[in-house]
């Protein structure tokens, strides 16, 4: 039992990691991954969401109709949202808002209907906590990479502090738009190439 | 009227929703690997963004407002904005078939297309009027259509090139994006 | 508080109310397969497999556009799940795999390298893609690079080779070939394919009715891999032995090397393949699809019944024979004598058919014995007809009635049972038996009628006539045939109209009273029409009269009382009217082909007929429509296929058939036609020109 909790959690930290192997919520790795710190807020963000609610998808898994389920799962991941909009508006008000509408917007993540869709429907309330926590822990991390390799390459620093020293000329493509999109399509890249037998 | 044709140069250009808005980024590489797919989408979901621009708006200035109840501004536009593209598609299905096979098919996709509950956001976070809203809506929709059947057009021709295994599909993709990305990006001194 | 419960209450009723209102006002019928796919996708609509969303997806799978894993999200669980819904249960589901159609050859080595551009999309895209000929492979090795399983290679002739147990049959290299060149098939989808426009065909297997992939096997054969050519015959002609023996092979004459030499030998390196694995004491296994629980009845044992059954059969479908004579065979058997086909032999090829596990009923005849409604009422699925054309047409001259007067496919098929019941081998009681008299006349000019003529020799007559309306150049038997009988002494009278049968007092015919022809303006089948010469009766002293002139389906079942039967529509030939590209009669399930479809044909065509039959059979088995093969070529041929000349081709005598001397055949009906040996086989087989497996290159000297 424990060795299958287990295996939940880490096959989202990399054999489905999401967004490399896993295609999907690639709209946020793209718009706050400008600093390590919001994608560290927003991965944090998604991973609560993702595990409460897989927890309760699963839990109310035998009582929603199969017919209105996507509705369901839709309402109770909104509800989530709420939450911690609430909750980030109160506590991390700075945080909240650098990242602006992209937290209403994990509702349409597809990794959180998609899991709960696939996952904690079928599976247990402890197995989908962890499948939730390894998506989350996973989405973070893919976050934090993407967002560690613009911020140091787009401004020289790593959470505000000068890494590369005072002679670095910042390389500020990273940090626009079309940074944003090449700096994962190559992320992408790599992780094709360590991860392809 | 200066000031909409404006705005719908900046929605539609320099804010493009999907290039430097970063919004609708998923269903943007599912669909954008043939032209004919995109196109459909691409009207699609203009069609769904103004029609929900709409209704999130009049939601939001006479029910979420008056009632000092913003904080369920996420959960009832997700609610909103799926029950209309089931009902829209629904309605097509029956009543104008030929329509419902161009754009329907898409029409699911849309749900969790977070351009258009993106949209919905910003149209309120602006506090735009209802006409500013519509021109808002139907310009981000239009830009976004005009970034899908760009980017499937050239990935329609990425198959002339000789891509790198590990870089091939969506990765190809992403640099790709990037680059259209950039020719946007030129539009941020126009206005 | 309270406001807001009651305004998310208020908007969540709103919404639930008006969908299922919606959802009733707006309710268009839907494949309910569709939903029931779709719920075991994910639904989050992320487009992540190129469809868009999770019902286009769903709708595709319905359709077979897509896999049951086209699913990314949902995993290989969904997929499990998906593809018990379509019935594809993944246990038992007939696995697919990638196969090549153009398999190239010392051509291949001149690879494009048009402006650097490196892949088979590019260049169908940019440059139309053509090689030598513009069906075959590019080379560059798209499907290759799309493989993600290791299970494609570049073989060394520069076309695409499958490692069969690597493939999975995931399609990605379909996909990726710009010409269709390589296919993801289940052994069903092989089995039933037919030839199509685009086929990277050869003209010999355009012209087979049976299409056979010939040049393929004679390849096989020229390796030395003689069982691989018995199964790349089997796919397509489940009755090779035969074939190899009685096909006046219509291939041969389409030979592009005919064109400057000599045409292949190609029936003879049949029949050598089958005789191969006969003579080598065991069968080459068949495998046979999973069940799939259908039941078929097919009505009549010939050809094409037999045909039909193999590949239903082998497809998946139970099938069961009936049979109205004591043997399965038909004409095979009982019109086509011992001497040129063996019963042994015929026996043999048989039984490996029904060893498949098809079940037989013989001595039943369809309208008598069984009907319509019977079969119906067992629970048969479908039924196909192949009862083939065993009525002879009557002489219809006064007199043709009298003692000594036979019919063609009646005396052969009496000939046949008597000899195969072992009563003698070719001595004269069968001719005593039979009440033949010492001088014959058959009245024809088919095979039919020189079957007649050479079986009655062996039978111990003295002299045989054939009388024909026509002359010898006008004569539809096949030449080989009419060489073998002028050969062994058969008098032809041409140009001759039977007018009346002259009979002693006792009713026994004494004479032959025919009317001299001369040729006259050709008539609507290009044949010259004989115009009788008044006053130029002559008589013939025969007392043995055997009627060849043609036969018709016997559709005596017609008379069965059924309402059923009678919905079953006939030609004024009293062929099965059906539709030509389906074989479906007028009964959706009635399928019919061979002989009772279109009156006598060749054995071969009954086969390729008999196939057809079955594929339309299986897709109305699996509830599909019944549609005609697409871009089919049946009976066409491929423009840019048709050669004028050919050059450097170096004449290379062909193989001459090994024969047995005449005086050593007529005291018996041992087998005339010899098989060819090894050594001739495999030279033979080297003057192929390999149309379609290289792209022909005329500058090569060698061919």
């Amino acid at each position: 039992m424990a060795q299958s909790v287990v295996k939940e959690f880490t096959k989202g930290l990399w054999a489905e990691i999401p967004p490399f192997r896993l295609v999907l919520g690639l709209c946020p790795i793209l718009a706050v991954t400008k600093s390590v710190e919001n994608a560290i807020g927003m991965g944090l963000a998604s991973a609560f969401v993702f595990v409460f609610s897989n927890l309760l998808v699963s839990m109310l898994r035998n009582i929603i109709p199969s017919k209105v389920r996507i509705a369901g799962y839709i309402i109770i991941i909104a509800t989530f949202v709420t939450v911690v909009e609430l909750v980030m508006q109160a506590y991390t008000y700075p945080l909240f808002l650098k990242l602006g509408i992209f937290i209403p917007l994990i509702v349409v993540n597809c990794i959180a209907l998609g899991r709960a869709e696939a996952f904690a429907c079928k599976n247990p309330p402890l197995a989908s906590v962890a499948d939730g926590l390894g998506m989350g822990v996973g989405y973070t991390l893919s976050l934090c990479v993407v967002g560690a390799l613009r911020e140091s390459l787009g401004n020289g620093t790593l959470f505000g502090h000068q890494v590369f020293g005072p002679d670095f000329q910042p390389f500020a493509f990273m940090l626009e738009a079309p940074g944003a999109f090449v700096c994962l399509g190559l992320v992408l890249c790599i992780m094709n190439l360590v991860g392809k037998k | 009227m200066g000031d909409y044709i404006v705005l719908a140069i900046s929605c539609i250009l320099i804010n493009n929703i999907l290039l430097a808005q970063f919004l609708g980024n998923c269903p943007f590489l599912g669909t954008s690997k043939k032209m004919e797919t995109a196109t459909g989408m691409a009207m699609a979901v203009v069609f769904v963004i103004v029609l929900a621009g709409i209704i999130t708006w009049v939601t939001e200035l006479y029910l979420l407002k008056p009632l000092d109840i913003e904080f369920l501004r996420t959960l009832s536009f997700i609610l909103i904005v799926a029950s209309l593209v089931q009902f829209v598609e629904m309605f097509l299905k029956k009543s104008i078939p030929a329509l419902y096979t161009g754009l329907g098919i898409f029409l699911p996709l849309i749900t969790t297309n977070c351009a258009v509950l993106g949209v919905c956001l910003i149209n309120i976070k602006e506090e735009y009027s209802f006409l500013e809203m519509l021109v808002s809506s139907f310009s981000y929709s239009v830009g976004y259509g005009l970034a899908l059947v760009l980017f499937a057009g050239i990935r329609e021709r990425i198959i002339l090139a000789r891509v790198p295994k590990p870089l091939q599909d969506t990765s190809i993709g992403l640099v790709t994006a990037g680059m259209i990305a950039i020719c946007f990006f030129a539009f941020k001194g126009m206005v | 508080m309270t406001e807001a419960i009651l305004f998310m209450l208020g908007i969540g009723g709103v919404c639930g109310i008006l969908l299922s209102f919606a959802s009733k006002i707006f309710y268009v019928y839907e494949d309910p397969r569709v939903s029931l796919v779709e719920s075991n996708m994910a639904g989050a609509n992320c487009g992540g497999c190129g469809y868009a969303g999770c019902s286009a997806a769903a709708q595709a799978v319905v359709k077979g556009e897509a896999l049951p894993s086209v699913c990314i999200v949902s995993g290989a669980e969904g997929a499990a799940k998906v593809a018990a819904v379509m019935g594809m249960d993944p246990g038992t589901a007939e696995s697919r795999q990638a196969y090549s159609m153009c398999d190239g050859g010392v051509r291949a080595a001149n690879k494009y390298h048009y402006l650097g551009v490196t892949s088979c999309g590019a260049m169908a895209l940019v440059f139309g893609g053509q090689r030598d000929c513009h069906v075959g492979c590019l080379g560059l090795g798209d499907c290759v690079k799309a493989c993600n399983f290791g299970a494609l290679t570049m073989g060394k002739e520069g076309f695409p080779v499958v490692d069969e147990n690597k493939c999975v049959g995931c399609g990605a290299c379909n996909k990726a070939c710009p010409k269709d060149i390589i296919e993801v098939k289940s052994m069903s989808d092989k089995l039933l394919k037919f030839n199509q426009i685009n086929d990277p065909l050869a003209p010999c297997s355009q012209t087979c009715p049976a299409e056979i992939d010939i040049p393929q096997y004679i390849s096989h054969i020229k390796n030395g891999d003689y069982l691989a050519a018995v199964q790349t015959i089997r796919m397509r002609n489940p009755l090779l032995l035969s074939c190899g023996r009685v096909c006046p092979h219509p291939c041969e004459n389409d030979c592009r090397r005919g064109i400057a030499d000599e045409p292949v030998s190609i029936n003879q390196l049949k029949r050598f393949a089958a005789d191969y694995e006969m003579n080598s004491g065991s069968r080459v296994p068949i495998k046979c699809a999973p069940d799939t629980g259908k039941k078929v009845a097919i009505i009549g044992g010939g050809p094409a019944g037999l045909s039909c059954a193999y590949f239903l059969r082998r497809v998946g479908h139970q099938v069961t024979i009936f049979e109205s004579m004591p043997e399965l065979g038909g004409m095979l058997r009982y019109g086509i004598p011992e001497y040129r086909l063996p019963k042994k032999v015929l026996e043999w090829e048989i039984e490996g058919i029904t060893k498949l596990g098809i079940e037989t009923h013989t001595n039943v005849r369809f309208g008598t014995d069984f009907g319509l409604g019977s079969l119906v009422a067992a629970g048969y699925d479908a039924v196909f007809i192949g009862i083939g054309a065993w009525k002879d047409h009557a002489l219809g001259i006064p007199g043709d009635d009298l003692k000594g007067c036979f019919n063609g496919i009646k005396f052969l098929s009496t000939v046949s049972a008597l000899v195969s019941s072992g009563i003698s081998k070719g001595d004269t009681s069968i001719r005593e038996k039979m009440k033949l008299g010492k001088r014959a006349a058959v009245i024809g000019g088919g095979n039919t009628a020189v079957d007649c003529a050479r079986t009655m020799l062996r039978l111990g007559l003295e002299k045989v006539y054939m009388v024909y309306r026509r002359t010898r150049k006008e004569m539809p038997a096949n030449e080989v045939e009419i060489v073998a009988s002028e050969h062994e002494g058969i008098e032809f009278v041409f140009l001759a109209a039977p007018s009346r049968v002259v009979g002693n007092e006792n009713g026994e015919v004494t004479h032959l009273e025919y009317l001299r022809m001369e040729l006259g303006e050709p008539d609507a089948s290009g044949r010259r029409r004989p115009v009788p010469v008044k006053g130029s009766e002559t008589l013939l002293a025969v007392d043995t009269i055997v009627t060849a002139i043609g036969q018709a389906p016997d559709a005596s079942f017609k008379e069965e009382t059924s309402r059923r039967i009678s919905e079953l529509t006939l030609t004024r030939w009293s062929t099965i009217d059906n539709n030509p590209a389906t074989l479906q009669s007028s009964i959706p399930y009635i399928f019919t082909a061979g002989d009772a479809a279109t009156g006598p044909a060749l054995v071969v065509d009954a086969i390729g007929g008999g196939r057809r039959a079955a594929r339309s059979i299986d897709l109305f088995l699996k509830g599909k429509k019944v549609e005609p093969v697409k871009d089919s070529l049946q009976k066409k041929r491929i423009p840019e296929s048709v050669f004028k000349t050919i050059s450097g081709v170096q004449p290379i005598k062909r193989a001459v058939m090994p024969e047995l001397p005449v005086n050593r055949r007529l005291d018996s009906f041992v087998e005339v036609d010899l098989v060819l040996p090894e050594d001739e086989a495999l030279k033979e087989a080297d003057r192929c020109l390999k149309c379609c497996r290289i792209c022909y290159n005329p500058d090569k000297k060698s061919a």
